[in-house]
Order: C-alpha cells, then structure tokens, then sequence
C-alpha cells in the first residue's frame, strides 16, 4: 500500500502516514478554510489502511501547534476510529506531543484522553524542538 | 470620507486597540492577521498561554466572518476560496487583558437561533461549558453543517468573562452581529 503524504501550510499540517515506517506522524498548525476537505482523503486512506493492515502496532505521532473548533472534531471522529479499531483487536498508540510551555497544548491533549478508551494515549511533552 | 484618518487613530488610541480590520476577509487574510497578532505579542514578551488564547479566538471569529457573513461575493472562483465582508478589531482593555470583536452582517432569521445560543452559554460555568464542548465534539445536531456552534463554545471557554455579543437591525432582512471576547 503507498503511503499518504500531505505537506504542511500556514494552517494545516503535515501528515506522513507511511505503512513501512513507524509512528505515523502529523505535525503543524490545523485551522484550515475546510477542515472536511483537507482531511477527507486521510480517512479515506486510514479505511484502506485499516481494512488491509496485518494487525501490528500502529503508532501515531501528534504534535499540533494550534487546532480550530472544527479541527477538534475531525482530530475526535479520527480518534473514535482509531478506538474501534482498538475495540477490534489492533494495537494502536498515539502519542499527543506538546511543547512544555504550551499549556493550552497539553488540556486539548488530556481531554482527548479523556473521552478514548481502547486505544493508548500519551502525553508527552518536549522542551525543544 | 475626509482625507484624515488622525481622529480615528486617535479614537482607536484611546480605546486601546491594537489591530483593526474592516473589509473582505478570506482564508489567506484570517492567517495573515493571527500570525501577525501571534508575531506582535511574541515580540512584546506576551506569556505563550495569552498568546495562545489570543490567537485561538482571533481565528474561531474571522473564520465565522468568512463563513457566515452575508455580506460577500457571490462568486470568486475556486482559487481565492470564500471571501466575506466583516470588522475585526483586537486590544487591550484598561486592565491589560486583550479582547478580540468581531461584526458581520446576518440574516435576521437567525438572529434569534444565535441568540439563544450564546445566551445559554454566558449562563454557564467552566466546568459546565467544557463538558458541553465534549458534548458538542462528538453530537453532529448540536452544531450547524460548518461547526459555529463548536467556535463559540471553544471562545467561551478562553473568555476571562461571560461573551458580550449586540444584535442590531440594519433593513428588514439584515441585522449586524458584534462579538466581544475578553481572553483570560
């Protein structure tokens, strides 16, 4: 399966979802004019993923800057996904990055693990880049 | 319009303000104005939390410019994206926490919807009003097709104070809307 890459702008972020190469990462600023449109075509890939992966450890990388209202319901429709598919056995860990001063960063991070249950979530925090 | 804009520098002065914005504000505008905000704050030593909530506000409000003026081109093409008539203003008040308005024109259909929308959330607690964001992240009818209601909820929750929002009349269709969000 190829993987599915996406370049970072002012407002929306990088993505390298990459079957071969552990975590999975998206990375930047998240407040685009269209949040549906932009992350549309990574669900999409995620159900291609999802349906044809082999069931090993499936790690994710968050570390965004800034997310939109908007922003903050695809980033909980993706981790309910990733949740059933927890609930259906596969391994899967995201791991929220913040920088330490951000706090704004870390809440949006531990009320996300607030509301998964299947999946492992961490906060991890970085004091540089 | 007289050639002077000294007495509305001088007015803008005195009420603090730092940044004011009145015309078609697009995508590539809202990025340009927080990034601005975000550069200016930085440079002045603002803590990384105000900035945070400065920008954070500032983009949930010109974002609902963008897509619920209805004031705006009715066509321009796919590059450009939508663009829409609005007023932003960010400042400081007299003790130095930054607010961000913002005023667009509506339907006045709506204007009770809204209303009642952001009157129910000044009537709530912090806690009361992150319990109802999670409510609203994952219920699609608590929130309209583009995701205002969620905007609004998410400002609230980085208001120092209960928002403060004026609904006026401006013909029998049309009112204009004015937000006002103090940051903590």
């Amino acid at each position: 399966m190829t993987k599915y890459s996406v370049q970072a702008t002012t407002s929306s972020p990088e993505i390298c979802f990459d079957p071969e190469v552990m975590p999975f990462e998206i990375k930047g600023e998240s407040y685009p004019e269209n949040c549906w449109a932009f992350y549309g075509p990574m669900f999409e890939w995620l159900d291609t993923f999802f349906s044809s992966s082999n069931g090993g450890l499936v790690e994710i990388d968050m570390e965004i800057l800034y997310f939109n209202s908007s922003s903050s319901k695809m980033f909980m429709d993706f981790f309910d996904m990733l949740d059933e598919q927890a609930e259906r056995g596969k391994k899967i860990v995201v791991n929220w990055r913040y920088h330490e001063e951000n706090e704004s960063a870390m809440e949006c991070g531990e009320e996300f693990m607030e509301d998964v249950e299947k999946i492992k979530f961490n906060l991890v925090e970085y004091t540089s880049n | 319009m007289g050639m002077s804009l000294f007495k509305y520098y001088e007015e803008m002065q005195r009420e603090g303000v730092i940044l004011y914005f009145s015309g078609p504000v697009s995508q590539s505008i809202v990025e340009g104005i927080a990034e601005l905000m975000r550069s200016k704050m930085r440079a002045e030593d603002a803590g990384v939390a105000a900035v945070q909530r400065v920008f954070a506000v500032l983009v949930e409000q010109m974002q609902n410019i963008v897509r619920y003026s209805i004031d705006r081109h009715a066509d321009n093409g796919e590059q450009i994206g939508e663009m829409a008539y609005g007023q932003v203003v960010v400042g400081r008040d007299a003790d130095g926490r930054f607010f961000v308005a913002c005023g667009n024109k509506v339907e006045t259909a709506d204007c009770s919807e809204l209303a009642e929308h952001i009157e129910s959330l000044r009537s709530m607690s912090k806690d009361e009003l992150k319990a109802y964001y999670k409510e609203c992240r994952r219920n699609p009818d608590c929130i309209t097709d583009k995701g205002a209601g969620l905007g609004f909820v998410e400002m609230a929750r980085k208001a120092s104070r209960p928002l403060d929002f004026d609904i006026v009349p401006v013909d029998g269709s049309t009112s204009f809307f004015s937000l006002k969000v103090v940051t903590q």
